[in-house]
């Protein structure tokens, strides 16, 4: 990261509460921004960032607000712009079409015998890796909902869309996790052994 | 995909299939919630979908406990911080 330029620093008497109520987040931030980029490295640069400009803008938060939110609405915008790229837009008319392939995705689990398959633990690096590799902006969504346990209003609100976005965005980036999770378990050969032993019943 | 095709389903159901993530996220009227919930308890397969797409949540929801921040990155920011003037 660039060393920044300033300012608007709060005066040291603020330092105290910036301590008090943002620095606590640190971890949360830091998840959060390893769940927009793609590896470790990168979260750090992210988080590192949020917080020198969380602090600069102290002077913004209204003490006693979500500072959690407040501090990932500023990992999200510091993530856009460390993108060199334009932001996607998502055509938000398909949803019938990912009803389907949500279907289509339990239909194929059932008939090949992983409905446990999210009940794993070992599935679990490849849900990682999964969620990781999904294109923005359904990876920025999965995160502030599915992972950071946000409200769809928090996360309209960080990402600048409508709630419908939101829920279409999540409907499709699950349902793409999921087809991942199922290609994964083919390849493992997780679950087969199951299924043979309940076919052999 | 394998090729698995989806069944005609009965109206009901078709309503769970489309609307499952929304009732997870609480996001429905509760009217439409109390329909889905009746629905669940009397469909094996709805129950089945419910709690496949359940399970894929938790186990989504369960990468929000990974490890945090390592410490050399508590000690960057606060360097940082403290170029900038923060004192404490």
């Amino acid at each position: 990261m660039n060393t920044p330029i300033i300012n608007d620093a709060p005066a040291g008497g603020n330092d105290a509460t910036f301590g008090r109520e943002a620095l606590p987040w640190l971890d949360d931030v830091y998840r959060f921004a390893l769940s927009l980029t793609r590896d470790a490295s990168d979260a750090d640069d992210i988080a590192q960032e949020t917080f020198l400009r969380a602090y600069r803008s102290w002077h913004t938060y209204t003490p006693g607000s979500d500072c959690r939110r407040w501090l990932f609405t500023i990992c999200r915008n510091a993530f856009l712009r460390s993108l060199e790229r334009e932001r996607p837009t998502v055509d938000i008319d398909e949803v019938e079409r990912d009803v389907v392939g949500a279907a289509q995705v339990y239909a194929a689990a059932l008939e090949e015998g992983y409905t446990d398959l999210f009940a794993r633990v070992d599935i679990l690096p490849a849900i990682e890796r999964a969620v990781r590799e999904l294109p923005e902006p359904f990876r920025a969504t999965m995160a502030i909902v599915d992972i950071q346990d946000q409200p769809y209003e928090v996360a309209a609100e960080m990402l600048g869309v409508p709630i419908g976005t939101i829920r279409s965005r999540l409907f499709r980036g699950r349902r793409m996790v999921q087809e991942r999770l199922l290609a994964h378990a083919r390849d493992m050969g997780v679950g087969r052994q199951g299924r043979a032993t309940e076919e052999a019943k | 995909m394998s090729g698995a095709q989806i069944p005609p389903l009965p109206p009901e159901c078709l309503e769970v299939l489309k609307h499952v993530w929304d009732y997870l996220d609480e996001q429905l009227t509760d009217e439409t919630t109390e329909r889905l919930r009746a629905h669940l308890a009397d469909c094996h397969g709805c129950f089945q979908y419910k709690t496949f797409s359940e399970n894929f949540l938790g186990a989504v929801a369960a990468l929000g406990q990974r490890p945090g921040a390592s410490p050399e990155l508590r000690a960057k920011v606060l360097q940082s911080l403290r170029h900038e003037g923060f004192a404490r």
